[in-house]
């Protein structure tokens, strides 16, 4: 496939308008604004866009929720907060293309009627928060933002805001507390955003990869998009691999290509030349899958078929010499660190199974602990949480535990009885997942 | 009104109502911590999951409104195990030493793990704790125990919502987060001890009632607060005649479900009596009497001065207002005032988030005003006093702090006293007649509130030794001056009467008063103040 999101990965200074303007850039905006907005939300309607970010929702059909008679202002806002261990492709978007991503938010505000739109960044990713303003105030300049924009009357202002280091904020209603200067954790829906989102008007937010789709959307037409990847999963999508590959990296390619040709033809296959153990296919919170499945579809309807999530598309990889323990521990280490605390199972239940994996890496593990984990995340996920951050650690636990649950009897059935007194107290690891082994 | 089926049970109730409520009314508890009725719904703690017909996930009971024909079920396999399984969460790391928390007896942990838990739990692991939130005061009322929070954040939103002081907040994150104040400093407002009434378990308790008595070994009555002319309706806790303490009771048109500090720390007042029978001034010294041997002293004093005046009191009832304007006014003629103050600004928010203010701080003196007493302010009090020349009879010796002053005290000395009170004051030690009248708890009477509401506050002891009501007292001292007004044996009898003879008062019965949830307001009442 032709690089789309990436064209410009080669291109020397590829985040300079001229260089933007050279390959495209910005004729979409132009084709768009003399279009009705309700067209353009039919446009991205038909291609089948589905959000990038890991819910995988119709984008036109989000946008079409947005109530157009209400008489309060609107808002488009960008999730850049990017922060699920794996996933990398915002980043790399917006480093490599930063004004296609501007293109798309200005083409979608328009299309939802707003004219104030929000980037919200990973507060991390300082060098990338330059980068943006670097480009809207390019955009500035040449009235693609602003007031009454290429002389066709209708007016956006773009602003980024920096996160402040938490992962929740990456949850569109936490996010949008979070630019309302609140404390950054979920709100209770209904109502949903669409309806009442930031500063209790109604909002959109979409991912980076999303809204860089749109401009190609516009500028090639719906059927063009929807003939890249299979029908209800098309498009092109960016492929962010990490793990063990001899090439990690972020790879553009169709949907629905398959694992296979993701791990063995594009990054260059297994590192070191050892054996596939298994790969998490959607970013850290997907279920693992066993190396039996890299025939699979990297697409969101296949994924969830074979019981995991395609999520964002961060794919991880995992040789032989994984411990799948110290993966669930990996795993469970970083969502209980980024719980928000305000509901009941993933505030307590996050915490006492990472408590339980630890114990059994350390080699007290009893015989219930597999079951008590399993209970833990069938009553810390599907609805018994405020927002999916319970679905999120509890999908680590079932993926390891359907597919590598020998593991764990193993290290169970190795154990010593658990000791009389206290364990002493762990080291305090820091939170955030590491994969680079 | 929508229909709805809860466990089996039809029932209707209006549009709006949420799953937890709709419950409620068909007599079906829905466990629940982070909700409560007067605050905002969050949805967090996630224990009052219900199945709803027809829904994929469970669903909240708090936050789900209800709609025409929906079928939900509290007890349907799925439901029940969803909430034992939440209880488990919460119990996992709360300290179980419900016999050493003073929360136990009234802990929704507790109750609800009773009602609705596992009897064991799964976990082994080591609890989370808080060691420097263990036991530290959060201010000067509040004692925080941070190992039994269950982070409902009710404590938070009452501060936002209720008392728009903003002072606690949730500091950290996840399963360490815990509860603060938002800038450090102590948590101090006026109505800081409801926080910890909102907080369902031991993690925020009264300083001053914490440790002193078990709740279940406490009677309860259904009282006003005293403090002022707001009336707050409390529920008094005591035991054998002691007072524990002054809980808020709700009440959706006066105090929602709270009550002000002021008005909440009274309740150690009542316990204060060193007055316990009459006395009778003999040889210099206030002496023990018999009831028939002071009600005769009074009747010499009364009958022999010529110009007796009367200071009467906006703390006292209604009906011993009207039976003092009876006796003293109607019948003997005498001059009779109630001295009034402006006391610090008070308020209180109702269950509609309007906030109820009052400078005055007697719990009745509107009730004065409407029966037609002569009501007036420090200096009146003091020209009042200093003009008299005959004996003072003072139904209450706490009615005004000039009652208090030495600089009064020396200009009336030489004037026979007579004083009705329960504690000792400089004005009692001065007086030659004392009677003991009873505490608070121990008569029961009406009061008018600010906003016109005539409320009833039960009486849940026997007046200790020797005293007696405001009421009987003043009925024996009626028959003793000889204007005997007939066979009164209960308060409900004089209030009858005022309620035939006061116009404002006009239609009320004792019956509503004490039998209606709530207070009933009639609207003759319900414009004045
Ligand atoms: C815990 C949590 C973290 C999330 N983090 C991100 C994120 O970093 N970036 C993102 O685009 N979406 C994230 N999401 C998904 C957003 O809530 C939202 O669905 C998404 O931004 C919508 O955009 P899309 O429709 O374009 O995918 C997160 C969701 C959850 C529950
Ligand atoms: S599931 Fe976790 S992160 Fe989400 S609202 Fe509940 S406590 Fe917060
Ligand atoms: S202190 Fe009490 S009211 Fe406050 S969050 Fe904890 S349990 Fe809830
Ligand atoms: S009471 Fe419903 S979630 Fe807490």
């Amino acid at each position: 496939m032709e690089p789309i999101l990436l064209r410009a990965e080669h291109e020397t200074n590829s985040k300079a308008l001229t260089t933007s303007l050279k390959l495209g850039g910005y004729s979409a905006l132009k084709k768009a604004l003399i279009m009705n907005p309700e067209d353009i939300r039919e446009e991205v309607k038909k291609s089948g866009l589905r959000g990038r970010g890991g819910a995988g929702f119709p984008t036109g059909v989000k946008w079409g929720f947005v109530p157009q008679d209400l008489p309060k202002p609107k808002y488009l806002i960008c999730n850049a907060d990017e922060s699920e261990p794996g996933t990398f492709k915002d980043r790399k978007l917006i480093h490599t293309d930063p004004h296609m991503l501007i293109e798309g938010i200005i083409i979608s505000s328009y299309a939802i009627n707003a004219h104030t739109a929000y980037i919200y960044i990973r507060g991390e990713f300082y060098e990338e928060v330059q980068i943006l303003e670097q480009a809207i105030a390019e955009a500035y300049k040449k009235h693609y933002l602003g007031k009454n924009i290429l002389k066709t009357g209708y007016d956006l202002d773009v602003y980024v805001h920096r996160g402040a280091g938490a992962y929740i904020c990456g949850e569109e209603t936490a996010l949008m507390e979070s630019i309302e200067g609140k404390r950054g954790q979920p709100r209770l829906k209904p109502p949903f955003p669409a309806v009442v989102g930031l500063f209790g008007c109604p909002t959109v937010i979409n991912n980076v990869e999303t809204l860089a789709c749109v401009p190609h959307i516009i500028e090639r037409g719906a059927d063009w998009f929807a003939s890249i990847g299979r029908p209800r999963n098309t498009g092109p999508k960016l492929f962010c691999v990490s793990g063990h590959v001899n090439r990690p990296g972020v790879y553009e390619l169709p949907l629905s290509v398959t694992y296979r040709e993701i791990i063995e033809k594009h990054c260059g296959g297994v590192r070191d030349g050892k054996k596939l153990k298994g790969f998490i296919p959607g970013g850290s919170s997907a279920p693992v899958l066993p190396a039996s499945a890299i025939d699979i579809k990297a697409d969101f309807d296949s994924v969830a078929e074979a019981g995991s999530m395609f999520g964002s598309g961060a794919l991880i990889v995992l040789d032989e010499t994984t411990d799948m323990v110290w993966l669930l521990e990996n795993l469970l280490t970083f969502y209980t660190h980024e719980s928000c605390g305000q509901c009941t199972p993933c505030r307590e239940g996050g915490n006492w199974a990472l408590e339980i994996v630890r114990r059994i890496r350390r080699g007290y593990g009893r015989p219930e602990d597999l079951e008590t984990l399993e209970r833990i995340s069938q009553f810390a996920s599907r609805g018994m949480t405020l927002c999916p951050l319970g679905d999120a650690f509890c999908g680590p636990i079932t993926g390891v535990l359907t597919h590598f649950r020998g593991e764990f009897e193993q290290a169970i059935a190795k154990a010593k009885p658990l000791p009389k007194k206290k364990l002493p107290a762990l080291p305090v690891r820091s939170g955030r997942g590491t994969f680079g082994m | 009104m929508v229909s709805v089926t809860i466990d089996g049970h039809e029932i209707q109730v209006p549009e709006g109502t949420n799953v937890l409520e709709a419950a409620k009314k068909a007599g079906i508890t829905i466990p629940h911590y982070c909700y409560h009725p007067a605050l905002s719904v969050v949805g967090q703690c996630r224990v009052c999951m219900v199945e709803i017909d027809g829904a994929p996930k469970l669903a909240t009971a708090c936050s789900t409104q209800v709609r025409d024909g929906m079928n939900i079920s509290t007890n349907s396999e799925r439901a029940t195990e969803a909430r034992q399984a939440v209880l488990e969460f919460l119990l996992a790391n709360h300290p179980l030493d419900c016999p050493v928390c003073d929360q136990a007896g009234e802990c929704y942990l507790q109750d609800y793990a009773f009602d609705f838990g596992l009897d064991t739990t799964h976990m082994v692991e080591e609890k989370r704790t808080y060691p420097e939130r263990e036991r530290r005061m959060l201010g000067p009322h509040v004692i925080q125990n941070q190992n039994r929070c269950i982070h409902c954040t009710r404590c938070i939103r009452f501060t936002r919502e209720i008392s728009e002081t903003h002072d606690l907040t949730m500091k950290a994150r996840g399963n360490h987060q815990y509860i603060d104040t938002f800038n450090g400093e102590p948590y101090d407002n006026p109505w800081s001890a409801c926080a910890a009434d909102v907080c369902p378990v031991g993690a925020l308790t009264v300083k001053e009632f914490r440790f002193r008595a078990r709740v279940w070994r406490l009677e309860e009555t259904r009282s006003i607060c005293p403090g002022c002319s707001i009336g707050c309706n409390i529920m008094i806790g005591h035991r054998n005649g002691v007072v524990y303490r002054f809980m808020p009771r709700e009440n959706a048109e006066i105090n929602g479900w709270w009550m002000c500090d002021h008005g909440r720390f009274l309740a150690e007042d009542l316990n204060a009596r060193d007055i316990d029978r009459p006395l009778i001034r003999s040889g210099g010294q206030l002496a023990p009497a018999t009831w028939s041997d002071a009600l005769e002293e009074l009747a010499r004093i009364i009958g022999a001065g010529t110009d007796a005046r009367v200071i009467a009191s906006a703390n006292l009832s209604n009906e011993a207002l009207y039976l003092a304007k009876k006796l003293f006014a109607e019948k003997l003629g005498l001059k009779m005032l109630v001295p009034v103050e402006t006391g610090p600004g008070r308020s209180i928010k109702n269950a509609h988030k309007e906030w109820i203010r009052s400078e005055d701080p007697h719990p009745n003196a509107t009730g004065a005003r409407l029966i037609g007493l002569n009501v007036g302010d420090a200096s009146r009090l003091q020209d009042f006093l200093i003009t008299s020349s005959g004996p003072v009879v003072i139904l209450d010796a706490g009615a005004h702090p000039l009652l208090a002053s030495q600089d009064i005290i020396q200009a009336i000395k030489n004037q026979p006293i007579v004083a009705m009170a329960n504690a000792h004051t400089p004005m009692t030690r001065a007086a030659d007649l004392v009677f003991p009248v009873a505490s608070w708890l121990e008569a029961e009477g009406t009061y008018t509130s600010s906003t016109g509401r005539v409320q009833l506050a039960e009486r849940g002891a026997h007046p200790s030794d020797e005293a007696k009501a405001a009421w009987d007292i003043l009925t024996l001292m009626a028959r003793a001056l000889g204007a005997d007004p007939g066979p009164v044996t209960r308060p409900q009898q004089i209030f009858e009467e005022l309620a035939a003879e006061v116009p404002a008062f006009a239609g009320m019965t004792y019956r509503r008063l004490s039998n209606e949830p709530g207070v009933p307001v009639l609207e003759e009442v319900a414009h004045v103040g």
